[in-house]
């Protein structure tokens, strides 16, 4: 061990962000036990606010909680990384967790105290005055982990998940899991589910635009239908192929264009 | 050579004949017995009607008067002697077979009910254990008045531990009260709580964990990720022979790409296996910005109203 570290604690400055009040004060006060050095320099309630307050007071150390409003932990690192020593704080991450044992970052678990803080601190003291290992490449796996693409990958479009509707007064929000089947009726289109019926002004061809292709089937021109509410289909007396939908009674017409969608039923 | 193959072509041919024969024979034994089962179950004036048919039929020029007779007769005799037993023989075995369905489809919507019903959060568990662990150090009552806040959500959540059948509207904000109190210990000024629900309507019936998980999402997407916080409404109300619970927050409002979760997709198909289409989950979006989740359902204000069909 160092022995500089050991018996003569440097001197350091460091952020707390967390924005869980009684949380930034347990760490504080298990700071100062564990590392009487080390001053706070600054406290932030979320993200943005850490990235701010880092600017302003440029600290040794900062400590991130994951989970943060504006901007999460791991959002404000990429910010950070290249300027402090950092460290996560988390209660509970399982999937960050794994990739900071990987990727060889330092973290705190909540509540965080005893050997695991001490460690923590001995490792930091080391550091202090250093230039910060590039971690970028890390945060950027995490960032994908967390669901949250460092650059929105354009082949895999977000699909449209609610519906809004106006009824009565408000604007309702269906989901798209509800929906029977969308039918465009001239300017509008008809959104039916098992409950009630509305009209939107958004038409079919964005609605087939936006909606996810396996959740939803173009059978026609004018219906869209949802893959999972289909009983069955039938053929009519004229030959046309017509869709049953589930616990709903009105049948739907497949275009002769479209009669490949159930060629293997 | 060639004798024995002839031989054993005659062998193949009187086979194939006799699994004709065979085959004849099973064809009219299950004609027979469809025959049978339908004289036993059919209704006694249609019988005769057809009797009566044959009877026409058979005394025209070209019909066999004899064997209709004796037809009647046949049938006649079988219908008295053997019928009644086949018919409940029938019967029996087709209520049977309805009672295993029932029965099935019964434990069938139990179990998917059960795995449906929420579960406890880790991460909300470890934060607030973590809470607890400060809350010691520095505020004890208030730590211990955490910790039971806890042990009451609990009790209330992993489905182990949770009462059986159909909660009641007081009951359910009661337990919401707990899970209220430690996000309100975690969050201080960030989260604002009202719940306003007439005295008279807590004896309701109302569903379990659903009240809990509409608060939740509105905690957990609404308002958590707000960086001022906000605040949540619990209100209920009777509207004919409706209860209605809302769930209204003030929080950064809907995200239409976000999948609805297990969460809202939990609570809807539950209404549907309790009431089928006469309960209801509405999300609706105000002007004023934040959420607004209603759930509607069959107001039974009775406490000893057993269940809820």
């Amino acid at each position: 061990m160092n022995p500089q570290s050991s018996a003569l604690p440097r001197r350091a400055t460091a952020l707390i962000a967390d924005d869980e009040e009684p949380m930034r004060e347990q760490l504080r006060n298990r700071l100062r036990e564990a590392w009487p050095g080390l001053e706070i320099v600054a406290e932030a309630a979320n993200g943005i606010e850490a990235v701010a307050l880092a600017g302003q007071h440029q600290p040794d150390i900062v400590f991130l909680d994951i989970r943060m409003p504006g901007l999460s932990g791991i959002e404000a690192a990429r910010m950070l990384f290249n300027r402090c020593h950092l460290v996560f704080v988390t209660a509970y991450d399982q999937y960050a967790i794994e990739a900071f044992e990987q990727g060889a970052l330092d973290y705190l678990l909540k509540p965080a105290g005893g050997e695991r803080l001490k460690t923590t601190c001995a490792r930091l003291q080391t550091l202090i005055g250093r230039q910060p290992s590039n971690i970028e490449r890390q945060l950027g796996a995490l960032l994908a982990a967390q669901g949250k693409p460092a650059r929105p990958d354009p082949a895999k479009p977000e699909y449209l998940r609610w519906i809004q509707a106006v009824v009565g007064a408000n604007l309702r929000m269906i989901s798209t899991r509800e929906v029977l089947f969308f039918r465009a009726d001239e300017k509008y289109t008809r959104v039916q589910t098992e409950q009630s019926e509305v009209l939107i002004r958004k038409t079919l061809k964005e609605l087939a635009d936006e909606l996810d292709p396996d959740e939803f089937w173009r059978i026609h021109r004018s219906t869209l239908v949802r893959v999972d509410a289909i009983e069955g289909v039938t053929r009519d007396l004229r030959g046309r192929q017509m869709v049953k939908i589930r616990n709903f009674s009105e049948q739907l017409e497949v275009s002769r264009g479209n009669t490949h969608l159930f060629q293997q039923m | 050579m060639k004798k024995s193959r002839l031989a054993k072509a005659g062998y193949d041919n009187a086979k194939s004949l006799l699994d004709i024969v065979r085959e004849i024979g099973e064809t009219a034994a299950s004609l027979w017995w469809r025959f049978f089962d339908w004289l036993a179950q059919v209704e006694w004036r249609k019988l005769i009607i057809i009797w009566l048919l044959l009877l026409i039929l058979g005394l025209t020029p070209f019909g066999l008067p004899k064997q209709t007779v004796g037809f009647i007769l046949l049938s006649l005799g079988l219908k008295v002697l053997a019928g009644g037993k086949r018919k409940a023989e029938i019967e029996a075995r087709d209520a049977t077979s309805h009672a295993d369905e029932e029965g099935l489809e019964r434990r069938l919507v139990e179990a998917r009910m059960a795995a449906l019903q929420a579960q406890v959060e880790p991460h909300f568990l470890f934060n607030t254990l973590a809470l607890i662990g400060q809350l010691i150090e520095t505020d004890p009552p208030h730590a211990a008045r955490i910790h039971q806040n806890l042990i009451d959500y609990l009790r209330a959540t992993l489905p182990q531990m949770r009462a059986k059948g159909a909660g009641t509207l007081g009951r359910q904000i009661e337990m919401s009260h707990a899970y209220l109190a430690i996000m309100q210990a975690r969050m201080r000024a960030r989260l604002a709580v009202s719940v306003d629900v007439p005295d008279h309507m807590l004896s309701a019936t109302f569903p379990v964990m659903m009240l809990q998980i509409l608060i939740e999402n509105a905690i957990k997407h609404g308002l958590e990720p707000k960086i001022d916080g906000g605040r949540i409404d619990i209100r209920a109300n009777v509207d004919g022979q409706m209860l209605q619970v809302d769930v209204i927050d003030d929080g950064i409002g809907f995200n239409v790409h976000a999948g609805d979760g297990l969460g809202l997709a939990n609570v809807r198909e539950r209404l549907r296996m309790l009431y089928g289409q006469r309960a209801q989950l509405v999300i609706e979006a105000p002007l004023t910005g934040g959420t607004r989740a209603s759930i509607r359902v069959p107001y039974a204000p009775d406490i000893f109203a057993e269940g809820v069909k």
